[in-house]
């Protein structure tokens, strides 16, 4: 079995506390086959959390740089990050509680949707929104995931293909109209191949330049953190996980912010 | 003329069993753990792109 759906399993023994998400979503929704890591999204309480860390204590995982897998940090969209190996293989393994660029309304349906699937996987319409990256290799997925969507409305509001717009605006001029309002490249489809695919490049950046600077202002708050973190993870690597994890809590208050804006 | 996103191994996944992908992803997960001292400051998802310069030990 595939390690992460593995993990995922233990995860989720009891009651579901952590979905597939990014990379590991595409393999599960067979788009294509990428990601060495594993990524969660995880529910946002304690009982989650030192469920998962208990899990990942009995396979001998450590702390990367990163926040404590503790809601007060995951609250504030922080991502926190362990690794452990299975003979020669290295195990990522990386959750958060908020994903970027989905709604509480998108995340609480997002999680009523995944408990219906096994194992619990993001759906692949916000799975496209959590690939609207910095990388261009993810607008190729977005691409791909935007034909999978089942209703033209959807499809309207995450393709990547000029050609596919145009026809969905014919098939669907309904939901085209109401598509604008949250999509407004979509009002440059009447201008034809060309425009569009010149505002779709420049969608594209748009996006890939907002995530930058929504990961910039993540970098310089951890700054003091990472200053530190060399002699917290030596001091972290004599302890056994959960050992570690208290500590490094303790050393992250008032040092990490659990905010970031 | 249709937009392509993806390769055609890509493409040929969705007609698999998810067994099959999953045999596709284990034996591919294996090979790519040559590039791993390559990635040892990368991160693939969340916050950080990378481990800042001051945290590295």
């Amino acid at each position: 079995m595939n390690v992460y759906i593995r993990l995922t399993d233990e995860f989720n023994r009891g009651r579901i506390r952590a979905m597939v998400s990014s990379g590991q979503a595409v393999v599960l929704h067979k788009l294509a086959i990428m990601s060495k890591d594993g990524d969660w999204i995880v529910r946002e309480d304690a009982e989650a959390t030192a469920h998962i860390l208990a899990v990942l204590a009995s396979h001998g995982a450590a702390y990367r740089f990163g926040a404590p897998l503790d809601e007060r940090w995951l609250r504030g969209g922080w991502s926190s990050h362990l690794e452990h190996h299975e003979g020669q293989l290295r195990i990522r393994t990386d959750f958060v509680t908020r994903p970027p660029r989905l709604s509480p309304e998108a995340l609480d349906a997002a999680w009523k949707d995944a408990e219906r699937r096994s194992p619990p996987v993001l759906g692949i319409r916000e799975l496209a929104e959590i690939k609207k990256t910095n990388r261009e290799k993810d607008y190729a997925v977005i691409g791909e995931l935007a034909r999978r969507i089942p209703d033209g409305f959807g499809q309207l509001l995450c393709s990547r293909s000029a050609r596919d717009l145009i026809g969905l605006a014919d098939a669907h001029p309904d939901e085209w109209r109401h598509a604008c309002e949250e999509r407004p490249l979509l009002r440059r489809i009447p201008e034809g191949l060309e425009p569009l695919e010149a505002a779709l490049d420049a969608e594209r950046r748009q996006l890939m330049h907002a995530n930058e600077q929504r990961l910039q202002s993540y970098k310089d708050a951890a700054r003091d953190w990472a200053a530190i973190w060399p002699s917290v993870q030596r001091t972290a690597a004599s302890m056994p996980l959960t050992q570690a994890h208290d500590y490094l809590v303790q050393r992250a208050e008032g040092v990490l912010p659990f905010d970031v804006s | 003329m249709r937009d392509e996103f993806l390769s055609d191994e890509d493409l040929d996944l969705a007609d698999m069993a998810i067994e099959e992908v999953m045999a596709y992803w284990d034996l591919w997960f294996h090979q790519a753990q040559a590039t791993n001292d390559e990635d040892q400051w990368v991160y693939s998802h969340g916050v950080f792109d990378e481990v800042p310069a001051a945290a590295r030990t």
